[in-house]
């Protein structure tokens, strides 16, 4: 986390000198250490050895197909599942020896609350404020600001049980936000909800991060969406890390080819294919879809030579698409498709 | 090293915090009247818009019963018609404290509420307090509801007395912590509706509620001392019929062993946080 960032969050005090600075950032929340998850007796492996840390103020994505035991390692840095082996410290301390103060400090989001089903809207997320210590009026007022900030004002004296799937969600996701939290943990936040709904999520957690200082651990296959907020991203595929990195770093660590990927006029993809074929490898997407993969040294020359040739190679449409963190994903060996996740 | 100095200094908070709270008794009784209020309000939310249906569809088997032994028992003495209105006080607190209470909570346990709870700051002990209040709210109705038209029905009147606070206190928070420990350790839903069903006749009809002990086969006599509700409808007969006695002290003194010993089962057995 940038040292303003952490001075506007309170995380620093400014008097701090640089080395107290960078030790502070530089504290991790949580530390995983060979994190094994056994069901059945062993037979089923949900974590396999998983070690790494959660630097204070980050926030950190967490990325993964179905089943990939995501969900499994949550719960387990939550305490409501315990290792089979290896260790979890929250703070520098394990967090068996303080699930209640990891409950006070980490607000964990997973589902709706399907416990309060039979209460109205506004009393489910101020509620929840006051079982989280808060005063009757912080968690009225912070409530009423959920309420409007997540677009719930309509429905906030409707029963849980008679609103949409998406505004279940959205109420499930302002129980985790309500109340004093160090860490923020969401599993899956943005399924179900609509392309302006997901915005609004992503940006809130961005808004908390930076000027609460939280800490925010962000379960979820939505990568495309989700790769624009996260600082670090860790890969989890059966049941192992595949990697954790920045974005960037990540990248970096796939081919460093371009993809252009070019739409020819309709009927006029062979024509299309025996230019592009000159500058490249090339897979052909659909009847009038090609991909081309250009050495990124190489990529302006070739764009120039498309925008120029336009007409004689047929093409209607070409875009630059970078590599993309589910590149990364299949790089580093995941096998299964992310976008069919939970 | 940074964490050890924050969490020391996190601690040394705490136990300002906590010296504060102790020296302000009413500050700390607050905090956990609000918990279990909050709690409470969750559990009762459950059936807030048909408290009224509850209660009166829960007295209907008592209340069926009562009637039907009205007409069946020709000319029957005081001590008889006693234990047919409190026998039935007890089928309401079978109903509503044991059999419901299980089937509701094994329902939240199923369906993942518990871990909705896990993931918040709050005392396992103020959740079942908040669910034994509910059992309470949903049994005692019915209870008194019963002992008003037993005594109409059979025209006869009780002996009233401030035993009888604390005599219906433990009769229903000892059925309801069954009812919630079963509710608790169910295995699944369907289980605990089956087990629920049966443990309903079994105490209804085969323990001494509505006859007495030594009606009951030898097997069978063992097997009511287990059940809350042979010191209930013991305790209820003696009282009602002629006041406080070394019987009632003897009965409300295992209730609350009862009382005591569901709370004991459920914080010690049942961990809601870890699987």
């Amino acid at each position: 986390m940038p040292i303003e960032r952490a001075l506007r969050a309170g995380v620093l005090d400014a008097s701090c000198s640089i080395n107290e600075k960078e030790v502070k950032i530089m504290s991790a929340v949580y530390e995983v250490s060979n994190l094994e998850k056994q069901y059945k007796k062993g037979k089923v492996q949900a974590n396999k050895n998983i070690s790494f840390t959660v630097q204070r103020g980050e926030i950190l994505g967490v990325f993964g197909p179905n089943g990939a035991g995501k969900s499994t390692l949550i719960k387990q840095m939550v305490g409501h599942i315990q290792p089979t082996s290896g260790t979890i410290m929250f703070r520098g301390e394990s967090i068996f020896k303080q699930t209640k103060r990891i409950s006070r400090l980490v607000a964990y989001y997973a589902q709706e609350p399907h416990a309060m089903e039979s209460l109205k809207v506004w009393e489910v997320i101020t509620f929840t404020g006051r079982l989280r210590g808060m005063s009757k009026k912080e968690a009225e007022q912070d409530g009423e600001e959920l309420l409007e900030r997540l677009r719930l004002s309509k429905v906030r004296n409707k029963l849980m049980k008679r609103i949409s799937g998406g505004q279940k969600r959205l109420v499930g996701i302002a129980t985790a936000l309500i109340g004093n939290m160090e860490v923020l943990i969401l599993d899956e936040p943005t399924n179900e909800l609509d392309p302006e709904n997901r915005r609004l999520i992503w940006n809130l957690i961005l808004e908390y991060n930076r000027t609460r200082g939280v800490t925010v651990l962000l379960v979820t296959h939505n990568v495309l969406e989700a790769e624009q907020v996260v600082d670090r991203v860790m890969m989890v595929d059966h049941g192992e890390l595949l990697a954790i990195d920045t974005v960037g770093n990540l990248k970096g660590m796939v081919d460093q080819r371009l993809r252009i990927e070019v739409t020819s006029s309709f009927g006029k993809r062979r024509v299309t294919e025996k230019v592009l074929k000159q500058w490249g490898e090339i897979e052909v997407l659909s009847e009038n879809r090609l991909r081309l993969m250009v050495p990124k040294v190489e990529a302006g020359v070739v764009v120039n030579e498309i925008v120029e040739r336009s007409e004689e190679m047929a093409c209607e449409e070409y875009k630059l698409i970078p590599p993309s963190l589910e590149d990364v994903y299949f790089h580093l060996g995941g096998k299964d498709d992310l976008a069919n996740g939970e | 090293m940074i964490w050890q100095m924050e969490n020391e200094l996190a601690r040394k908070k705490g136990e300002i915090a906590a010296r504060d709270l102790n020296h302000s008794a009413a500050g700390f009784m607050k905090q956990k009247l609000v918990e279990i209020w909050i709690l409470f309000r969750i559990q009762f939310a459950e059936i807030r818009d048909s408290w009224m249906w509850v209660i009166g569809l829960a007295s209907m088997f008592p209340f069926t019963t009562l009637l039907f032994l009205k007409f069946y028992t020709v000319n029957p003495t005081p001590e008889m018609m006693m234990r047919i209105i409190t026998g039935n006080m007890v089928f309401a607190i079978i109903v509503m404290g044991i059999n419901a209470l299980a089937q509701e909570i094994s329902f939240q346990k199923h369906q993942g509420h518990f871990m909705f709870y896990a993931s918040l700051p709050i005392a396992k002990l103020n959740f079942v307090i908040a669910v034994f209040i509910r059992g309470f709210m949903t049994s005692f109705p019915s209870v008194v509801i019963l002992a008003v038209i037993g005594q109409l029905v059979y025209n006869i009147q009780f002996h009233y007395s401030l035993g009888m606070i604390p005599v219906l206190l433990l009769a229903v928070f000892s059925c309801a912590g069954i009812g919630t420990a079963l509710g608790f350790v169910s295995p699944n839903h369907q289980f605990t509706n089956m087990l629920a069903q049966t443990l309903l006749m079994v105490i209804s009809f085969l323990s001494p509620v509505m006859v007495t002990m030594d009606m009951l086969p030898k097997v069978l006599q063992w097997v009511a001392y287990i059940f809350p509700t042979t010191y209930v409808a013991a305790a209820f007969r003696e009282l009602f019929l002629s006041g406080w006695s070394p019987d009632v002290t003897r009965n409300v003194l295992i209730l609350a062993g009862y009382v005591i010993l569901s709370f004991f089962v459920i914080l010690k057995t049942v961990q809601w946080r870890i699987e």
